[in-house]
């Protein structure tokens, strides 16, 4: 039998693993912002995003939250006219990352939150099991 | 430092203060049939041994850039509760022991 706080520790844990993954790609996408092609006309940075999954621990035996897959946004690049860009194609446009700097601002927030809540939820159960532990040592 | 508490804390189960054939002793090889406190205590101190093993070897790999922070910190966490766990055990199991000695016969 596995201790429960023990476990919610161990889901926080994943938890807060998952977020640094997402910031990883947050990351990844601000700093590839204006990320252009090399040659003319190609294409430029595609933002990556995030699915997370939630699978089952065998040692924990409990569910876990894990990273699914790291994927591209679908969505069509920014195109600005720059034509003496060298990314430039023959009329001139130059296609730009769809990274969008404030949708990723907001997803770094919501990342930042979500890994504090986690770490609260670490500290929390720390503090429940040594002041379960603290009973035996007050005599 | 936990390898001189282990047998020191299995030495407190075998070591029955109480020798020859009285009815503590009596009552203590019943008890020995099933699952011996000293065999639990020796139990919980080999894992808590492995889990100090393990919390080191992810500090190494954490130093070494193989494993993250989030990781260390878990590992090392566990250790130490499962260490905290183990001394406020063998603080009580002392005190006991202690306790017994300071019987007056």
């Amino acid at each position: 039998m596995v201790d429960p706080l023990k476990v919610s520790q161990g889901i926080a844990a994943a938890g807060l693993d998952v977020q640094s993954h997402r910031m990883r790609i947050i990351a990844e996408n601000m700093a590839n912002a204006q990320s252009t092609a090399n040659t003319p006309g190609g294409d430029p940075y595609t933002r990556k995003t995030i699915v997370f999954s939630n699978d089952f621990d065998e040692a924990l035996g409990s569910n876990l939250v894990g990273v699914e897959q790291i994927g591209k946004d679908p969505s069509p690049y920014r195109v600005e006219r720059n034509p003496s860009h060298p990314a430039a194609d023959a009329d001139g446009n130059v296609k730009y990352p769809n990274v969008n700097i404030l949708v990723e601002m907001a997803d770094m927030r919501e990342s930042n939150r979500s890994y504090e809540a986690n770490l609260q939820m670490m500290k929390q159960s720390r503090s429940m099991v040594m002041m379960t532990i603290d009973m035996l040592r007050s005599s | 430092m936990l390898e001189q508490l282990l047998p020191a804390i299995s030495g407190i189960g075998s070591s029955t203060p109480v020798q020859g054939d009285t009815s503590v002793r009596s009552r203590v090889a019943v008890t020995e049939t099933g699952d011996d406190f000293g065999n639990m205590l020796a139990r919980m101190a080999s894992d808590t041994f492995d889990t100090l093993k393990a919390a080191e070897a992810t500090s190494v790999a954490g130093i070494t850039d193989k494993a993250s922070v989030q990781q260390v910190v878990e590992s090392v966490m566990a250790a130490e509760q499962s260490l905290q766990t183990a001394l406020a055990v063998r603080d009580k199991v002392v005190s006991a022991y202690l306790e017994i000695s300071r019987m007056t016969i």
